[in-house]
């Protein structure tokens, strides 16, 4: 055998086991909740059904219905909002790097802290902030808190997407006599839509695993998050393990959904950062 | 349409430590309904100091006046791009690619809020004339170089501007089409007397479309005339290599001749340099087997190196018999073999003399 096959074989292997390592929580989750209770205690992790039910996934669905339509109320207009608005953002940052250096600079540099900063540290003010406002407790506030934390990191990851369109277009545009507004909308927007569904689907992904804001944010159990409602079946008094499973199944359907049909996008955003405008 | 004035127009561009100046206190005016060729080497500023017109430069130093008005001051942009009515047509045409030719055409149409039945009857009627209507539902990547061409043409034209840029317009182009394309913005910039500056490298640019040029060399306007004018008499000859083909080679002053090699020019005006550079144009000299040829010069037996043809001309390389390192290209009706001695004729009235500087001294 020559030296490139056996280098590729190996290779391989390797990949192999990593995609195995990574596949098995996801595998152990998939099988533990269709298991008795009884099973899920008593035997390993990893060994499959002997009895295949799915009551747990029947007594879980009533619990989890709640959170997961919460979870959609709030995701999707973070994600759509915070990629927007993050966008426009990264937009200006773009258009005023030459005339206005130090206004970019500032502001990118305010993004970045505020993208990084651990929003544990920030959340005190926070919920003042909230109570005082009356948002304490409701969709608005929880959205309003996302938006804080994720609008910051779209714009950044947006500033990574933006320059892949060459300036003379946007110069174009404006001897074109387009404002800021049309050139936006008709030739910024169109032409980042692989980077902005990559960005929108990474926040969507972000603010609905997001676990401690929804969980000091809110008081009230109709007013639960999927992570939030998932923590509470491993409970004080025990846990219900093959329960804990089928919720935990439940929590990453949507997100495992969008990412299989949007998946190819995420891939075509990232892709595009290194081919230039191609095949926009 | 409009009359261009740029006054003391100096550009510095800064990176990090590196100070670039790409205009240099540089001066011109274009008459309304005039056009205007800027020639130079890539990297001289040519385009630099187009942007500075179109707005998109700030200069850092010097005005920029359309008719009596300021739109561009030291540091500072007077009137923005989108109100100063201009065209730019950008080297790779800059078409939106999300549009159909449609669209980018129409776009400039759409931004001033124009009634859509009258934006379609301009559309329709500038496609016309640019020959373009058959492309106009494809999307710029769908149709050739030409046709996207003359689509950021139309959609420069489609608005009715008041000061058209062209930035190296054809230089994107395949050769063929290149001479039709420079016709057709000519014919254009003629019926409409519209006030036009063309930046290009290549003097045939600036020879079909504009009346007057300026040559730029390292930022700075070093001459500035008719284009036939800058053609027969460049200050030197860096500005007679950018305006066409010309041979440039060391020669000796004698008493009443050049020397090059076994070649002699007849010379027998005093100047007080030894060594000059000579400068001649390949259509300027001639090639024969015979001794006399009217209204030339023979200047002695050299040997052809290579025979060539391109556009209608056979190119030859000839060298003195006495140095081949030495050599011209020269123009000829007839193919001649490599290999032949033959007579070398000059048109003496033609000739270019320079300095080891390579400043005009005749």
């Amino acid at each position: 055998m020559n030296s490139r096959l056996i280098k590729y074989i190996i290779l391989e292997i390797i990949a192999i086991i990593i995609a195995i390592f990574w596949l098995i929580p996801l595998y152990s989750m998939l099988i533990n909740g269709f298991k008795t209770n009884f099973e899920a205690t008593a035997t390993p992790v990893l060994f499959p059904p002997k009895v295949f039910t799915i009551s747990s996934y029947i007594t879980v669905w009533g619990e989890m219905k709640r959170p997961l339509i919460n979870s959609i109320i709030i995701a999707i207009p973070v994600a759509f909002i915070s990629t927007i608005f993050g966008e426009m953002a990264a937009y200006f940052f773009y258009v005023t790097s030459e005339r206005m250096p130090a206004v970019s600079n500032t502001g990118f540099s305010i993004i970045s802290l505020a993208t990084f900063i651990p929003y544990q540290a920030t959340l005190l003010p926070l919920i003042e902030l909230e109570a005082s406002w009356g948002l304490f407790n409701s969709y608005q506030g929880l959205i309003f808190a996302l938006l804080i934390f994720y609008m910051p990191t779209a714009a950044l990851l947006m500033s990574i997407f933006i320059p892949v369109i060459p300036k003379y277009l946007i110069e174009a545009a404006r001897i074109d006599k387009a404002s800021d507004w049309t050139v936006f909308w008709k030739v910024v927007f169109p032409l980042t839509i692989p980077g902005f569904l990559a960005t929108m689907i990474f926040v969507f992904i972000e603010s609905w695993n997001n676990f401690f804001m929804p969980l000091v944010l809110t008081s009230s159990p109709s007013l639960r998050l999927i992570p939030v409602a998932e923590r509470a079946f491993t409970g004080g008094y025990g846990t219900l393990y093959n329960d804990s499973y089928a919720a935990a199944v439940i929590a990453s359907i949507v997100p495992l959904v969008v990412f299989i049909i949007l998946g190819r996008y995420f891939i075509k955003g990232l892709a595009a950062l290194g081919g230039g405008a191609k095949g926009v | 349409m409009v009359k261009v004035k740029v006054k003391d127009l100096t550009k510095i561009f800064k990176k990090g430590k590196n100070i670039v100046v790409a205009n240099d206190k540089i001066s011109l005016e274009v008459d309304d309904g005039a056009t205007f060729g800027i020639l130079g080497e890539s990297g001289g500023g040519k385009t630099t100091l187009l942007r500075q017109i179109a707005g998109l430069e700030i200069p850092t130093d010097g005005y920029i006046y359309f008719d009596e008005k300021v739109v561009s001051a030291p540091n500072k942009i007077i009137v923005e791009p989108e109100n100063r009515n201009i065209s730019l047509v950008f080297q790779n045409w800059a078409l939106y690619p999300n549009m159909t030719i449609y669209d980018n055409i129409a776009f400039p149409l759409k931004n001033i809020k124009m009634p859509k039945s009258e934006i379609d009857k301009r559309v329709t009627e500038i496609s016309e004339t640019l020959n373009i209507k058959q492309v106009l539902k494809h999307y710029p990547r769908e149709v050739s170089g030409g046709q996207m061409q003359r689509a950021a043409l139309a959609r420069a034209l489609v608005k009715n501007p008041k000061l058209l840029l062209l930035d190296e317009p054809f230089s994107n182009l395949d050769a063929q089409i290149r001479d039709s394309a420079r016709a057709l913005v000519r014919k254009i910039q003629k019926e409409l007397s519209l006030t036009t500056i063309i930046v290009s490298h290549d003097p045939a640019d600036i020879f079909s479309i504009a009346e007057d040029a300026g040559v730029i060399v390292r930022g700075k306007f070093v001459q500035i005339g008719n284009v036939s004018e800058l053609y027969n008499n460049p200050i030197s000859e860096t500005v007679s290599k950018l305006l066409g083909d010309i041979n440039t080679v060391e020669g000796e002053v004698k008493e009443k001749a050049i020397v090059i090699g076994n070649l002699a020019i007849p010379f027998d005006k005093k100047i007080d340099l030894t060594e000059v550079k000579v400068g001649i144009r390949p259509e300027d000299m001639r090639i024969s087997q015979a001794e006399i040829i009217k209204n030339y010069v023979n200047i002695g037996k050299v040997k052809v190196k290579v025979s060539s043809y391109s556009a209608g001309i056979f190119k030859l390389i000839v060298s003195p018999i006495s140095d081949e390192s030495i050599e011209f290209s020269v123009n000829s009706e007839t193919h001649i073999r490599s290999g032949i001695e033959a007579f070398l004729f000059i048109r003496p009235e033609k000739m270019k003399l320079f300095d080891s500087n390579g400043n005009r001294i005749m």
